[in-house]
Formats: structure tokens, C-alpha cells, sequence
């Protein structure tokens, strides 16, 4: 606020006005900072008390998780692994999708095209996950089952094919900024030393970006993670420990959407291990988000020497 | 126009009535000059005046720029080099390049020096080329040692003269350098204007610079653009000392810009 201060003479009840306007926006501010300190607190003190039931070492190394079953079990690691699941599949499907597109509209496309392209773009990032979802279901899925009877109604494979659809918006532009960064002369000396183009772009080009690129995926699959509807439709939301991408599986963000079924009854264990789950998650994809953006930020301070 | 002196030398590089626009602006206007071979030629004039353009239609980097359109001829050892059955990539083998902008790879040096060799298929003795080349600029006493150092851990002066070595490791015929020392300091412009002086005899050196007086020091012929026109080309010593143009006068002793 002290930078944006406009110092000007007026009357007494303008300078009041100013005063009203001013408190309305800190008032903003204030509700925002004060919602993420409530989020915060809620989900320290629910996951406290769940901690202080259940050992943080056997929440992380046991391998079943069933919080609701009448012998409740409170292993997180069917949890992780389906999300790491989703997050690595979608982004081994977003990342050469996206990283060609970024390459084909810096490089080759003409203006009108990559206009086209990139209105597209922003388009398949304004598509709701819910229709992402349902289309995951009832197309993706019976296709897949085509192609491998094996597959099961809910499956991984499916979501991490949606799911890395969804991102591939986002792994396009990140990545499209991240090459736009490099400095155009260190193409042109690359095509001066008589390299092809192809050449200069995956010798010169692409190394040069590689931080950026990287930052983007990283981006990208913190929000795969963060992905519920996609997955809860797709990959059912039976929480198994499995590696195979035929069969169904749960995710942190997906069995969070249970607690909105309202089996569990507040102050319960099973209550509180969603909170549980819930900080898993948040600190998971905050620390993905905030790696991605910190290459970001050390990648744009290279290309500008 | 009035057709400048032409050069006694045989010429490896001849533009004849060459002319560029850039949609609607027209950047150089009908250039006939020859570049003499072994020698270094200058090419000076205010900013604007259509120096790079005319460097970048000599390796055909021009027609890269999106609405460059080009007229006219320019032959390289006697082909055209807008001919038909030319490859760009090929012409840039033999004319090379350095930017006013330092242009390192993200790579270490070794591989800064090798990109071009390897692009071109280059089979021979790569180390004894990276060796070479970096004795000419006299950067390889001061990385022998590590040549995996990564090129964008030098300073601003080895980094062009590390373009300068990267360019005669393709064993160019021409080397075309654009304002090659705008971004250095007075000791590091120093030491790249001896290393173009020690490349004459072998490489013919076009150089293009808004620093007369770089110009005056270097080169055996200069051509003074202004406003996409060749207004005056001839010895050196003679533009500086007796331009016939009034307003290569007026430019040389910095009465306008």
C-alpha cells in the first residue's frame, strides 16, 4: 500500500472516501490470509489428534488402508502409490504431447496457427473436470477395453490418460514460456554454424530451456495430484496397493471426497484421518508446486545473462 | 546510385544491386560491393543504416526473419548463392558467423567448439580441431585444463572469443562478424581486434561495427552505409582521410548520427 499511495490535496470528505476504500481492500487481504491461517489450523489440529492416536511410522509403512472397515486400518501407502501413480502417468503422457506442441507453435507454426492453436489451448483448460472425467469413463475406458479385454471398469490407465489431458494445457504454455525465454541470437549461431534446424532445436534449444521445461512438468503434476473428479470417476475410489494400470485404485485428493458422503462422524479417528491425508496432500503438492517454480525463476535468471 | 570504387583483389564475395525489405520498409537498397579476398572490410554506419542486414544476406540468416524479402544477387566464389539448387545450411559451413551478442551454448567448451563439426559430419581429429581453434583465440592456454567447463562459466571476453574458435572450427571461407565487440570492455575489444588482425591473411573478414574508429584500425576497405544505401566503399586510409561523400564526411567526423 505505502508504494501505491497517491499523495493529493483534497476535501475532508474525499480524503474520507479514500479512507473507506482503503479499508475495504485491506479488509480482502484480510479475509484471504486469515481463510488459508484457518485451513491450516484445521488440518494441523485434526491431523495432530490422529497422530497422536495413530504412529506416524505406521501410517507411512503399513499397506492397507481401510479408516471406515470395524478393524480399521490406517496404512497411507495404497494412497501414495495411486497418487504417484496418476501424477507420474499424466505426465508421461502430457510431457511429449505438450513439449512438441510448445516446440511446434515456437518454431514452425505459422502466426495464424499457433493463434488457432493456443485459442485451443485455453480452451481444453476451461473444460470442467467432472466432463473430463465422464469422458474417461465412458469413452476411454470401453475403448481401452477393446484394446485389453484384461482392463477393469475402473482402472488407472484411463485416468492417467484424462488426467494427462487435462494438464497438457498447462505443460504446453509453461513449456512455450520456458523456450520463448531462450535468446533468439543463440539460434541463429546454432543455424550459423550450419546445424539444421532440427539440430539447433533439440542440441541448442531444448537444452537451453530444460529448466523451464522441467518446472513445467513439475507444475503440471502437482496439479494431477490435486485432481479428484477425474480420478474418483475414472480409477474408482477403492483404496488397493498395486502397480498395475489395469486395475482400479485411490488417490490422497479421491478419498478426500468421501469425507463429503458423511459416514464419518466428527471427532472419530476416521474423521481425523482425512485430515491426516488432507496435510499429506497439501504439503505434497505445495513442495512440487514450489520446486517447479523455483526452476522456474533460476531458469529465466540464466537465460538473461 | 554512383557506383563506388571497386576493389583490385579477386573477389570471393560480390552483391550485385541487392536489395532487402522487410514488408513495407525497405532495409537496404540496391548494394553493389565486392569483398576482396584476404582482406578485412569494414562496414560502418549509423545504427539502423542496414549494416547486420547486409552481413545476414552474405551467410543467407536473412531470409529467417519472418517478411524479409531480397532481390538481387550476391555470388560466394562465383555461385549464386540465391540459386536454386543452394543449401543454406551448406552456405553457413563456409561463411561463418559471430553476433554482437555473446552466444555460448549451454554447454561446456569442448562441446561449444564441436557443435558445428558434428553437425557437418565431421570425422577427423576433434580434439586436435577443439585444440586448434582455441590456440588461434588464444583461449586454449586458459582452459586446456577444463575443457568441460561449462561455456557459460567464462568471462564476457572469452565467451566471444569462444564464438570466434566455434566459427573457425567449421574452416569457414569468410568470417562475418557483427559489431563482434559492442558488448566487451576497452581490454577485451583489445584482444578480439588483434585476433581479427592475426585471421586476416587466412579468412577473408567482413565486420560489421558502429565504431569508426574499430573500422579505421582494422580494415583494408570499408563501406560506409546510411539509410539502407551504399553511399562511399574504398581503401580505408582514403574514406578516412579524403571521403568523397559529404555526408560520409559529416558521419566520420561526428557532425550527425
Amino acid at each position: 500500500m505505502m508504494a501505491r499511495r497517491v499523495s493529493g490535496a483534497g476535501t475532508a470528505s474525499r480524503a474520507a472516501g479514500e479512507r473507506l476504500v482503503a479499508h475495504v481492500l485491506l479488509a480482502c487481504t484480510v479475509v484471504a490470509v486469515v481463510t488459508l491461517a484457518a485451513v491450516l489450523a484445521v488440518l494441523v489440529r485434526e491431523a495432530g489428534m490422529f497422530f497422536a492416536d495413530v504412529s506416524p511410522w505406521r501410517f507411512l509403512t503399513e499397506i492397507t488402508w481401510a479408516p471406515a472397515a470395524a478393524e480399521p486400518r490406517f496404512g497411507v501407502l495404497p494412497l501414495l502409490v495411486g497418487t504417484a501413480q496418476i501424477g507420474v502417468g499424466a505426465a508421461v503422457f502430457a510431457l511429449p504431447a505438450g513439449l512438441m506442441t510448445a516446440v511446434y507453435l515456437h518454431q514452425y507454426a505459422g502466426s495464424r496457427t499457433a493463434r488457432l492453436l493456443s485459442g485451443v489451448t485455453a480452451l481444453m483448460a476451461g473444460v470442467p473436470t467432472v466432463v473430463y472425467g465422464l469422458f474417461a469413463l465412458h469413452f476411454v475406458t470401453p475403448a481401452l477395453r477393446v484394446l485389453w479385454p484384461g482392463v477393469e471398469a475402473f482402472n488407472a490407465l484411463s485416468a492417467c490418460l484424462v488426467v494427462g489431458l487435462m494438464i497438457l494445457p498447462t505443460v504446453t504454455v509453461l513449456s512455450r514460456e520456458a523456450l520463448d525465454s531462450v535468446p533468439p541470437p543463440l539460434l541463429d549461431a546454432g543455424l550459423a554454424l550450419g546445424a539444421p534446424k532440427g539440430r539447433v532445436v533439440t542440441r541448442v534449444l531444448l537444452p537451453a530451456a530444460s529448466g523451464g521445461i522441467l518446472a513445467a512438468v513439475l507444475i503440471a503434476m502437482a496439479r494431477a495430484v490435486g485432481e479428484t473428479m477425474i480420478v474418483s470417476l475414472a480409477a474408482g475410489n477403492e483404496a488397493r496397493l498395486t502397480w498395475s494400470p489395469f486395475e482400479g485404485l485411490q488417490t490422497l485428493s479421491a478419498f478426500l471426497t468421501q469425507l463429503g458422503m458423511g459416514d464419518a462422524a466428527t471427532g472419530t479417528r476416521e474423521f481425523q484421518a482425512f485430515f491426516a491425508v488432507g496435510a499429506v496432500l497439501f504439503v505434497g503438492t505445495y513442495g512440487i508446486h514450489m520446486a517447479g517454480r523455483m526452476l522456474v525463476s533460476r531458469s529465466v535468471g540464466r537465460a538473461g545473462q | 546510385m554512383s557506383s563506388p570504387a571497386a576493389p583490385t583483389d579477386a573477389p570471393v564475395l560480390t552483391a550485385e544491386r541487392l536489395s532487402v525489405r522487410f514488408g513495407r520498409r525497405v532495409a537496404l537498397r540496391d548494394i553493389s560491393l565486392a569483398i576482396p579476398r584476404g582482406r578485412i572490410v569494414s562496414i560502418i554506419g549509423p545504427s539502423g543504416c542496414g549494416k547486420t542486414t547486409l552481413l545476414r544476406c552474405f551467410n543467407r540468416m536473412n531470409e529467417l526473419a519472418s517478411g524479409a524479402r531480397t532481390s538481387g544477387t550476391v555470388h560466394f566464389a562465383g555461385m549464386d548463392l540465391y540459386g536454386p539448387d543452394i543449401d543454406p545450411v551448406e552456405v553457413r559451413r563456409r561463411i561463418g558467423m559471430v553476433f554482437q551478442q555473446t552466444t555460448p551454448f549451454p554447454k561446456s567448451v569442448f562441446d561449444n567448439i564441436a557443435f558445428g563439426p558434428r553437425a557437418s559430419g565431421f570425422t577427423g581429429d576433434l580434439q586436435g580441431l577443439v585444440e586448434e581453434v582455441l590456440t588461434s583465440v588464444g583461449l586454449w592456454s586458459e582452459v586446456a585444463d577444463d575443457l568441460d567447463t561449462p561455456a557459460l562459466e567464462l568471462s564476457a571476453g572469452q565467451k566471444q572469443r569462444l564464438c570466434i574458435a566455434r566459427t573457425l572450427a567449421l574452416k569457414p571461407d569468410v568470417l562475418l562478424l557483427d559489431e563482434p565487440t559492442s558488448a566487451l570492455d576497452p581490454e577485451a575489444t583489445a584482444r578480439i581486434e588483434s585476433i581479427i588482425r592475426a585471421l586476416s591473411p587466412r579468412y577473408t573478414i567482413v565486420i560489421a561495427t558502429y565504431n569508426r574508429w574499430q573500422a579505421a584500425r582494422l580494415s583494408d576497405l570499408t563501406a560506409f552505409l546510411d539509410r539502407g544505401e551504399l553511399l562511399e566503399y574504398g581503401l580505408t586510409e582514403t574514406l578516412f582521410t579524403n571521403p568523397r561523400e559529404a555526408r560520409t564526411e559529416s558521419y566520420l567526423t561526428g557532425r550527425t548520427q
